[in-house]
């Protein structure tokens, strides 16, 4: 390609030319051009561009190899912290997404009934005139509480916040509640920190409840836990599944589902009642220090083996070891903690082992609750202030979980608020990037739940199960198409920009809310003339130029100077192992045991998690993963399943309260005997994603809907199913 | 050109966690078809019986090996080992007559049955990315590895690097590296904590087979020329013998047929 404007480029030209016409504004140049300026790429439109991956969000660096305006190949980007150099399964496929046969490049228009899939292409100006008629229509009639506004964890949601708080609407559901509220809010309650850092460099012993790193892969995290493993730290791994962490692990234990709050609370009771604590630091830092032996009276390892099924002196055994490790032991936090309800509290029990141990912010400890506040240092386009919003929340935070924080909320009980109309009846669902049919527990109820609705507009890539039930479907461009917000990392901020140029009508999340929030008489909002301008205001402050943060990748951020005092972010400016804001909104002060519920005679606990070539509910239609994922089939034990006449590969019909799925059965070792498993994110409904459609079972159709009533996570594992031949 | 003079992989299955970012990796560099692959799992998978449970996978590549079986057999010279480590081959002398699958001891050789000679690319395996470490990059499969279970580098140090660890944690693996010396010696080292063969690797000598087959072969002329003069023999006094009855049975009707083979030898 000797020429600089190649035929296709001219008329992509003359395309943009005609949209600009028509949208007014919001050209940002040709990607390959820009690239070009900048040296990126040479001038056969060829090179390597710098930016980031969006297959989960762990967010590795990426380089991505252009060939003639195509993304040819994704590299782990080494300067990046997430991904040092390497990428997953997932982050290897990344080119797929956007290659996606499946894809949607216009915006569509429902023609048929909800879920027969049929639809109309339209314009953007017709598409967004919808979408916004409706949304205001709403909103004059029943108020703007009336509309629901979901997405999750992108680097484009401060923008999608902006629209929901603009519009005024109190109800706003992420996924963070199908995922790791116990996490969270029991962190930020002990520590006053989300989510502590982990270091392991030093570390020397490693406890792991039900996190799943080598297949629930965080790139640089899976590769520090690998490398400690390695060189002999010791790695305790509680999961009733043998999962490809449990192989790894220099000990598993085959927990009993739902009982890991007890093991971990005899672990405690051994500590503190043999006085094998870092008595320093907990004296200095600690709440609860003088309570906490009559507080752990009760839990000894005795009892511990009554509930967990682990013999007493090895949970005793592994309370000393994790003792005389000291600030070198690592209680790791997890990451999704919606198993059981009682997931809060082995949260709790987590945070409290950490903090006697030591770990944090000692000279080589390694959990760090050092947070850099998000975006700081960085600019944002001026706005005015939010409306004043009276109503209440439809998820109950905190009329009805006092401790959830307002970001996480309760998301499947925002759904059962709009079955039961209570405490008023929502009417719109503004979904963006997010899949709740096949997420939210007893996918039949969600399906209801839509049905509710006048009016639903999803923003994806493809056709997922929750766009093929919308009456409008506004296509992203993905994440190799598209500029997002800057993410801060460290004293970095790292770019998202565009490696290739846009397919069809594609739009970046940017784009579309401003042109929506424009719609609804909220410009005011969303000042930023395209992506760039966005960026450029972020960058302001610092004085660095796009131009130099797209060809290194990143900016340098000003250095925040450490006090050199430690002090957390709680009520008492210590670590609360006892928590007053606990027990002031009725709850244990002290890390507790509560007893789930267990499956009857001849049912299984359910049971869910990550494979590592997947992600959640969004990567199945991706070929490339397609093609090296297993088939997702029901775990079961093999001694179990030949007493139950069932063979490895027959057709099973799982039932649970609410749904049945019939699936394949695969007979393993690899399971606890009273536990099968389901690999999540199967079982499509859409015909529009014609690589994952007919593939495996949706674990959301048998997911029972239970809230933790402090985190308000929903409790995954506690679905018990019976499995017969089908 | 990369200052490397022999490439080679370390395989370590005690660090591998089956993710197969090595196998996507593989696919979209070397622009792999959907269905095909060049790196496969192989292994036992999860062996024993609850809950005493031990799991045995390895990615499987071309082993480039140092004095490649493959090569050996191929006729027409469609497999090359370069001197830099990589066992390569070129679609474009290929015949498709599968000897290679056949003489290769590890099954690396895939037959794509469904392409005929016009379409050539008869078969997908490893290259060791050419493309990529002449330009001093390490293999797509390489580079990407999240846990370093594989590693790539000068074959020397590798197998350096391989006895290290044994010896750091011999605890922990079998101790043998495999590759230093089986068929002769490989580019693809394996240390592993569990015995190879659960892995799916033969057993194999130091030999290469194909210093057995081309024993052999080197004998198969001269053993040909020498049946083909004995068998020549035996025509001959065949042709003889039938000549004579001929003659004696001169107004017989059933007159028998020559063999053909005898015929082909006049």
């Amino acid at each position: 390609m000797p020429n600089t404007l190649s035929r296709r480029d001219f008329l992509k030209v003359g395309g943009a030319a005609v949209g600009a016409l028509v949208l007014g504004r919001f050209i940002p140049p040709l990607v390959a051009e820009a690239a070009r300026a900048t040296g990126m790429l040479d001038a056969t439109n060829s090179g390597y561009i710098p930016t980031m991956c969006e297959m989960c969000v762990w967010r590795c660096g990426v380089l991505a190899k252009v060939e003639d305006g195509r993304v040819v190949k994704l590299e782990g980007n080494p300067n990046h912290p997430h991904s040092k150099g390497n990428l997953c399964p997932r982050g290897q496929s990344g080119l797929m997404n956007t290659y996606d046969p499946d894809r949607v490049l216009s915006p569509l228009v429902r023609v048929g009934k909800r879920g027969e899939g049929l639809f109309r292409k339209t314009s953007w100006n017709e598409a967004l005139d919808i979408v916004a008629t409706n949304m205001l229509k709403i909103k004059e009639k029943y108020g703007p509480e009336a509309m629901v506004f979901s997405s999750t964890h992108n680097l484009s949601q401060v923008q999608f916040e902006n629209l929901l708080y603009a519009f005024g609407s109190p109800n706003y559901g992420t996924q963070r509640s199908l995922c790791f509220n116990a996490m969270i809010t029991a962190f930020s309650l002990t520590y006053g920190v989300e989510e502590p850092s982990r270091k392991y460099d030093d570390v020397e012993f490693i406890l792991m409840v039900g996190r799943n790193m080598m297949e629930a892969i965080s790139t640089s995290e899976t590769s520090e836990l690998s490398h400690a493993i390695d060189r002999g730290a010791k790695f305790v791994y509680l999961d009733p599944r043998y999962t490809k962490t449990a192989s790894k692990a220099t000990e598993w234990i085959p927990i009993r589902p739902g009982t890991d709050s007890a093991f971990l609370l005899a672990m405690i009771n051994v500590i503190v009642s043999n006085e094998l604590a870092d008595c320093e630091f907990v004296k200095q830092y600690v709440v609860g220090c003088d309570g906490i032996k009559a507080a752990m009276q009760g839990y000894t390892p005795k009892w511990a083996e009554e509930i967990t099924g682990v013999p007493a002196t090895t949970i005793e055994r592994i309370a000393r070891e994790y003792a005389a490790t000291k600030h070198n032991a690592l209680a790791h936090p997890g990451w999704r903690t919606s198993n059981f309800i009682n997931s809060f509290q082995t949260e709790r029990a987590i945070a409290t082992l950490n903090a006697l141990s030591g770990n944090v912010l000692t000279p080589g400890g390694c959990l760090s609750t050092e947070m850099a506040a998000e975006g700081a240092g960085l600019g944002a386009p001026p706005q005015p202030p939010y409306p004043r919003v009276s109503a209440l929340r439809l998820d109950g935070v905190p009329w009805k979980y006092p401790l959830v924080p307002l970001k996480l909320g309760v998301f499947q009980e925002l759904r059962d608020a709009i079955l039961t109309g209570e405490p008023y009846q929502a009417h719109g669902w503004f979904i963006s990037r997010q899949n709740p049919i096949l997420s939210l527990p007893d996918r039949a109820k969600t399906l209801e739940a839509f049905s509710k609705m006048d009016f639903i507009t999803t923003v994806d890539i493809i056709m997922n199960d929750t766009a093929w039930f919308s009456d409008v479907v506004l296509p992203e461009t993905s994440y190799l198409e598209r500029y997002d917000p800057l993410l801060p990392i460290g004293d970095k901020a790292f770019i998202r920009q565009p490696v290739v140029e846009p397919q069809g009508e594609a739009k970046s999340a940017l784009w579309i809310y401003k042109q929506l929030g424009e719609r609804l008489g909220l410009g005011d909002f969303f000042q930023y003339a395209d992506e760039e301008d966005y960026l450029r205001q972020q960058l302001a402050p610092l004085g660095v130029s796009l131009e130099e943060v797209k060809s290194k990748g990143y900016a340098e951020m000003p250095e925040t100077e450490s006090s050199g005092e430690i002090t957390f972010n709680t009520p008492s400016g210590k670590i609360e192992v006892y928590s007053e804001t606990l027990k002031n909104a009725g709850f244990s002060p002290w890390p507790t045991w509560e007893e789930p519920p267990q499956p009857a005679e001849g049912q299984f606990y359910l049971l869910t998690g990550k494979v590592a070539q997947q992600t959640q509910f969004g990567t199945q239609n991706n070929k490339l993963l397609h093609k090296y994922s297993d088939e997702p089939r029901l775990w079961m034990n093999a001694k179990v399943a030949a007493e139950k006449g069932l063979a490895d590969g027959d057709w099973v019909k799982v039932t649970s309260e609410v749904g049945k799925a019939n699936v394949r059965l695969l007979a393993t070792q690899a399971i606890r005997p009273d536990c099968v498993y389901l690999t999540p994110g199967y079982g499509h409904l859409s015909k529009g994603l014609t690589t994952a459609f007919g593939i495996g079972a949706s674990d959301s159709v048998l997911h029972v809907t239970y809230t933790d009533p402090i985190s308000g996570g929903q409790a995954l594992s506690q679905t018990f199913v019976t499995v017969k031949k089908a | 050109m990369s200052e490397i003079k022999q490439h080679a992989f370390l395989f370590d299955a005690a660090r591998c966690i089956d993710c197969r970012a090595c196998m996507v990796a593989c696919s979209v560099e070397n622009k792999i078809p959907m269905d095909k692959t060049r790196i496969w799992v192989s292994g036992i998978g999860v062996k024993g019986e609850y809950p005493n449970l031990e799991r045995a996978t390895m990615v499987y590549h071309c082993m480039h090996c140092e004095d490649p079986d493959c090569a050996s057999a191929c006729p027409v010279g469609a497999w090359v080992k370069r001197s830099d480590g990589p066992v390569l081959y070129d679609s474009k002398v290929c015949i498709g007559c599968r000897y290679c699958m056949n003489a290769c001891p590890f099954g690396v050789p895939h037959y794509d049955w469904d392409k005929g000679l016009i379409d050539g690319a008869f078969i997908d395996k490893c290259s060791m990315c050419p493309q990529r470490i002449d330009i001093g990059l390490e293999p797509a499969c390489v580079a990407t590895c999240p846990t370093d279970a594989l590693v790539f580098g000068e074959r020397a140090d590798l197998l350096k690097e391989a006895h290290a660890r044994i010896a750091a944690h011999p605890d922990r693996y079998v101790d043998h590296v495999y590759g230093e010396t089986e068929n002769g010696g490989t580019s693809y080292l394996i240390v592993s904590h569990v015995p190879f063969k659960e892995l799916g690797l033969p057993e194999l000598g130091p030999t290469p087979l194909k210093d057995i087959s081309e024993l052999i072969m080197g004998g198969t002329l001269p053993f040909a020329l020498g049946l083909t003069a004995v068998l020549s023999g035996v025509a001959a006094g065949v042709h003889a013998y039938n000549n004579n009855k001929e003659a004696k049975e001169e107004h017989s009707e059933a007159q028998e047929e020559l063999p053909a083979k005898t015929e082909a030898t006049k």
